[in-house]
């Protein structure tokens, strides 16, 4: 990740004369404090009482009756046949959204590189659905998709349909891919535009003069050095597709028989609805761990490319 | 010789097939992403009799909102959940914008330019939540949150996020890229660290900060879940919630009247977004670079 460059404005470390030395802590914690009270207020000390609360088991109404359940919410998580359900649920939606979403962008990306007329209106069209919210997405796609919504209505000129979308659970979950699909590769596109854009063109002329194929080209050239792009995106599209909510909350709430039942709208079900926030605690820790174990691959992935 | 005669027939063939393939795609991905967009905004101008006439069968209409009339709007306004939402959306994205500013300016400063022991340590603790998903942790900052009383507050909205280690590596390498002379004259000159951060940092900053801005804007805009958590009532309500519960499941919605609520819940965005792209897709970029 970022690396701290070395502000070396006041001579060479360690040689600071006391006063100077005082003075510049004094100033740096009148410039850091509020950052750092509220990012270890508000995050930091959240992690500590997830990490407790998952051992407990209370009320959000009566927080204080808490009593200590040991790993019990952990095995739960485990072992109730519902949330089992929703890792399950939640492993196929990120697995079906990556193998979509990677492809189509960076096919997106490759199409809309060339130096064509509209093209920048392209891009436009493609990143529209990135800035417009989850919610509005979901909203706009419920209706799209509803027994009388537009998409029916096109397959009907067709003859064929209608599909319900939403409440058949053969489709419900694809659904809800193709639709996470549709509002995040534009994003996908821009990043693989990013690394498209940083291959020197003087490579790709070279192996044209000497006879390869546009398709040989970019297997061979391309490919390859779009690897690391791939991996970073790769990452923050699987974090992104794990905290999916809004269209399970919208477009399904869960339905048909917990078929879409997305793990952080779990969370949220357990939490304020069915009102465990201990065992919603210890859903929150393992979607955690899970995350930072994506985190932590990352770092791996990024680490030659820091290290100059 | 006859190969380089008919070279010139055969590449401009070539060229119109690629010239097909231009068009053909672009025209796709314009379908693909606009027709839904396009038939939500003419969707919104419609009485509920209208929005599905037009689709049964699916006829032009659809797209175009023939005898539109502004009623799902002015209704919206009237009695709407949506009106509060867009104002309290507004005001929560001003804390959070002017909070995320002056946070991540402060300590970007701190960590670029004043030598203190343990700056690594502090920069370590504040990357180390970069990766941290917002959605996992909800509740405990709910607890937390309640525990200071702020729950269903628009501060309480803002706060939790206000300290972003996104914001800070965001405007960090603008800081970084200034010339230290420039300070260290200023300094010679007699100016203090906080005369300096004023007048000399951030007017070279800018660029950075205006990024900052649009994309914390977005972020707090389009939030959905905290703030569903964290308000109860009504007048709490912030614009996502608010088109959210519009669509309420079991009963037919008013769909030109949820249309015209997410239609003003975008528009505000798309603008910004279509004037500002260039900020917009270098902090989005860096989102995913990170």
């Amino acid at each position: 990740m970022a690396h701290l460059a070395e502000p070396r404005a006041a001579g060479v470390r360690g040689q600071l004369r006391t006063p100077a030395r005082r003075r510049a802590i004094l100033a740096a914690t009148a410039f850091l404090a509020p950052f750092m009270i509220i990012l270890v207020g508000l995050q930091y000390f959240p992690l500590g009482v997830l990490v407790r609360d998952s051992f407990y088991r209370f009320s959000l109404f009566n927080p204080e009756k808490a009593r200590f359940v040991g790993f019990k919410n952990y095995q739960k998580v485990f072992s109730d046949p519902d949330t089992l359900q929703s890792l399950f649920v939640s492993v196929l939606f990120i697995v079906g959204f990556l193998i979509l979403v990677l492809p189509i962008g960076f096919v997106l990306a490759v199409f809309l590189n060339q130096a064509r007329r509209g093209r920048s209106l392209a891009r436009v069209f493609v990143f529209l659905p990135v800035v417009t919210s989850q919610v509005v997405v979901a909203t706009l796609w419920t209706f799209m998709l509803s027994r009388d919504g537009l998409a029916n209505a096109v397959l009907g000129t067709v003859n064929t349909g209608p599909i319900s979308f939403l409440s058949d659970s053969r489709y419900a979950l694809p659904t809800l891919v193709v639709v996470t699909v549709w509002q995040q590769v534009g994003l996908c596109t821009i990043i693989f535009l990013g690394g498209l854009q940083a291959i020197p063109r003087e490579l790709v002329e070279a192996a044209s003069l000497d006879g390869a194929s546009a398709a040989r080209r970019m297997w061979s050239i391309t490919v390859p050095l779009l690897a690391r792009t791939t991996g970073v995106t790769t990452i923050v599209m699987t974090v992104f597709s794990l905290q999916a909510f809004a269209p399970a909350y919208i477009m399904t709430g869960g339905a048909p028989d917990g078929t879409t039942n997305l793990i952080v709208y779990h969370m949220y079900k357990t939490a304020f609805l069915i009102k465990d926030p201990g065992f919603a605690s210890a859903i929150s820790a393992v979607v955690l761990i899970v995350a930072l174990a994506i985190s932590l691959s990352q770092s791996r992935i990024l680490r030659p490319k820091w290290s100059y | 010789m006859s190969v380089a005669l008919d070279h010139e027939p055969k590449r401009a063939s070539i060229n119109f097939a690629k010239s097909a393939g231009w068009v053909t795609g672009v025209a796709a991905i314009a379908v693909a992403f606009l027709a839904p967009y396009i038939w939500m905004v003419a969707s919104s101008f419609k009485s509920q009799f209208e929005v599905f006439s037009a689709l049964n069968p699916l006829n032009w209409r659809a797209f175009v909102p023939v005898d539109g009339s502004w009623a799902n709007y002015a209704q919206l306004f009237e009695n709407g959940k949506v009106a509060t939402g867009l104002i309290n959306s507004f005001l929560v994205a001003c804390i959070q914008v002017g909070g995320a500013l002056v946070l991540c300016t402060t300590t970007a400063y701190a960590l670029s330019r004043i030598v203190f022991p343990g700056r690594r340590i502090v920069f370590g603790i504040i990357l180390a939540t970069f990766m941290l998903p917002t959605e996992a942790i909800v509740v405990p900052v709910y607890r937390v949150i309640s525990g200071l009383g702020l729950q269903d507050t628009l501060i309480g909205i803002a706060l939790p996020w206000l300290a972003s280690a996104f914001g800070l590596l965001l405007v960090l390498p603008a800081f970084e890229e200034i010339p230290r002379e420039l300070d260290e004259a200023a300094r010679i000159d007699g100016a203090g660290h906080f005369r300096i951060f004023w007048n000399v940092i951030l007017p070279n900053v800018k660029t950075a900060l205006a990024t900052l801005t649009l994309i914390i804007f977005l972020f707090s805009w389009n939030s959905f879940l905290w703030p569903l958590v964290v308000t109860s009532s009504p007048d709490k309500i912030v614009v996502q919630v608010a088109v959210a519960q519009s669509v309420s499941p079991g009963e037919l919605p008013n769909w030109g009247l949820t249309f015209a609520g997410a239609t003003a819940a975008t528009i505000p965005l798309i603008v910004l977004f279509l004037f500002l792209q260039k900020y917009f897709v270098q902090g989005l970029a860096t989102s995913g670079m990170k």
